[in-house]
């Protein structure tokens, strides 16, 4: 027993790798990144893992859904499902969100109910209808996998697995799904592309009716608000008042970035919305009244009211918002 | 031949060792607790049940259970000194239950090693405080098992967290569905800034006698009225039904400020009632 210990130290050589940071680009005119992207700076190796592991399908029960089976990066990290479909088919309570700048948003799931992205992903892997399973389970069918022990050693410097070292690696590699280089953006920075006639007359009607809400370079001033779309029958959805406990934010929900939009329908918190249009549509003929409903509706008869051609202007212009470099990179 | 000898040596040193360490069942106190509507133990029942208790709220409505699941955690037994000797507070595998009417083997919940003395009161929360509320699976796997069980279910997942109570049943003269479950979602963010409810309850309860501990295993009978859901110390409740903003009666009662009216009428509001539903009935020296 002592023999074979001393014999197998010997020949134990720890091997140390360089991991530097990885190369972030922040965008221009961005919010300030998360506090707690400081405390977990994505590094070379650690995006590495992370994007394995946010491919894993083994983080699931029976080993069929991943991270990525939802969040298809041709869809901007959303999917076309009007509601999340986990193991088994299971349909979920709401519409996938895109993952894209996550680094800059200060709220995590449609009703903010994270604040640090960190702490996100144990949430899929538990739920019974989506991955149903939990992190010593996940990390029993990882543990002997020789490909993630190397990365777990380059990236953490010992081949230890644990559930914040998972944690913390999806988050770095989400970290680094950063979109900013769209039609729009590339106006803005003056690359040389200009809006057809069409786009900029919907960048000008944008910000007269839009861009209250949707706001910043994130196309969302993070702000909860209910703007009285349809209701999810499901009685366990509240909106944002299941995490605060306030009356005020009841069926309130983040308001989404339009950031490749094109990308993500359907629409709403549950896919209410099949295309574009026929949000604008909803917009224009009224929408549910309720004692909470945002007061730039409740102020405006409860509705946005648009011409067809001023709609069609609008999304002509949220196209420009699409980042092909983003879905293909 | 040897191995099996050095293993028999070993078996025994350790025997002995733990039984120089432990203390003798004299230091077990068991809690039992009674689930009530008033005087009466609660029978649990689906809706075409004749036998499930049947109870009316000061509202003036019958309501019925068909499940009854609470979580008790942070014990901490009062000496007579007033000192406070804490059980496995920070331990939910060793020092946390699940209380499950539909399971007579859950209702007795017995705390080891007490240290010989006398008690007057006992201090212990429904539910669980924030610190420990996070589904850590690694330091607790046992309890983060039973409660995830699939015959158990207390558990939020989406705010990774545990529920505190679990109540499904009937009510009304129609046999409405309710279904009232209680948890935290607090969640600390940047710069100090902390979102969501507490749902945690610190409950103090003296006893009628001191307890006893060292000469015998004494036994605490808490009564849980859960008559004081609808018709607490805090709020006399209406169930009602839907998907409106007040509609308690459905899983959405956790939404808006309708779930904290349920938790403090069980729990008690932490600023004059540290009871709740619970008292002390008898103790068993």
């Amino acid at each position: 027993m002592c023999l074979a210990t001393s014999c197998s130290k010997e020949d134990y050589e720890p091997v140390f790798y360089n991991n530097p940071e990885a190369s972030i680009n922040i965008p221009i005119g961005f919010p300030e990144v998360n506090n707690s992207y400081y405390t977990n700076i994505p590094t070379k190796y650690g995006v590495e893992l992370g994007k394995k592991l946010f491919h894993e399908k083994r983080l699931s029960a029976d080993n069929t859904i991943s991270c990525a089976s939802c969040h298809i990066q041709s869809n901007a990290f959303a999917d076309n499902n009007a509601q999340a479909i986990g193991i088994e088919g299971r349909i979920g309570l709401r519409n996938t969100p895109p993952i894209q700048n996550l680094a800059f948003m200060r709220f995590y799931n449609w009703d903010g109910s994270k604040l640090q992205l960190e702490s996100q992903p144990i949430v899929p892997i538990i739920t019974h209808e989506e991955m149903d399973s939990s992190i010593i389970e996940s990390i029993g069918k990882i543990q002997n996998d020789v490909s993630y022990l190397e990365l777990f050693q380059k990236t953490f410097g010992d081949e230890e697995i644990t559930p914040e070292r998972i944690y913390n690696s999806i988050a770095q590699y989400e970290y680094t799904l950063i979109s900013a280089n769209s039609k729009y953006d590339k106006v803005m920075r003056n690359e040389g592309e200009s809006f057809t006639e069409n786009e900029a007359q919907g960048y000008q009607l944008f910000q007269e009716k839009c861009s209250s809400c949707h706001s910043t370079e994130l196309f969302t001033d993070q702000s909860f608000r209910n703007i009285g779309f349809p209701i999810n029958p499901d009685s366990n959805e509240a909106g944002r008042a299941r995490i605060t406990g306030i009356d005020a934010d009841y069926m309130s929900f983040r308001v989404p970035s339009l950031r490749n939009v094109e990308y993500t329908a359907p629409y709403g918190s549950f896919g209410q919305f099949e295309t574009l249009i026929d949000i604008l549509d909803y917009f224009d003929e009224g929408v549910l009244d309720a004692n909470n409903l945002d007061p730039i509706f409740k102020n405006n008869g409860n509705r946005i009211p648009l011409t067809e051609q001023e709609k069609a202007f609008l999304i002509s212009f949220m196209k420009t918002l699409s980042d092909t470099d983003f879905i293909d990179q | 031949m040897k191995n099996y000898l050095l293993l028999a040596a070993i078996s025994i040193a350790f025997i002995s060792c733990s039984n120089d360490d432990s203390f003798p069942v004299a230091n077990n106190v068991t809690l039992e607790f009674q689930n009530t509507f008033g005087e009466n133990t609660i029978v649990l029942g689906g809706e075409s049940s004749s036998l499930a208790s049947v109870n009316t709220s000061e509202a003036g409505q019958a309501h019925r259970f068909a499940e009854l699941k609470y979580v008790i955690s942070n014990i901490r037994l009062i000496k007579k000194d007033g000192s406070e000797i804490p059980y496995n507070i920070n331990d939910l595998d060793n020092g946390a239950t699940v209380i499950d009417h539909s399971k007579p083997e859950t209702l007795n919940y017995v705390l080891s090693n007490i240290p010989s003395d006398e008690y007057k009161q006992i201090k212990f929360g429904l539910g669980i405080r924030s610190d420990l509320n996070t589904l850590d699976e690694v330091s607790f796997p046992e309890f983060y098992n039973n409660a995830g069980a699939n015959d158990t279910e207390m558990m939020w997942e989406w705010g990774t967290g545990y529920r505190f109570t679990k109540i499904e049943g009937f009510y009304d003269t129609d046999n409405k569905e309710m279904s009232i479950h209680t948890g935290s979602t607090i969640e600390d963010g940047e710069g100090g800034h902390v979102q969501g409810v507490d749902a945690y309850r610190d409950i103090t309860l003296d006893l009628s006698t001191n307890a006893i501990v060292g000469n015998s295993a004494p036994k605490i009978t808490i009564k849980a009225d859960f008559d004081k859901l609808l018709s607490g110390n805090s709020y006399t409740i209406t169930l009602s039904s839907g998907s409106g903003m007040n509609d308690n009666a459905t899983p959405n009662i956790h939404t808006a400020v309708e779930m904290e009216k349920f938790v403090d009428n069980l729990g008690g509001n932490s600023s004059n009632d540290f009871v709740g539903m619970f008292s002390v009935i008898n103790v068993e020296n």
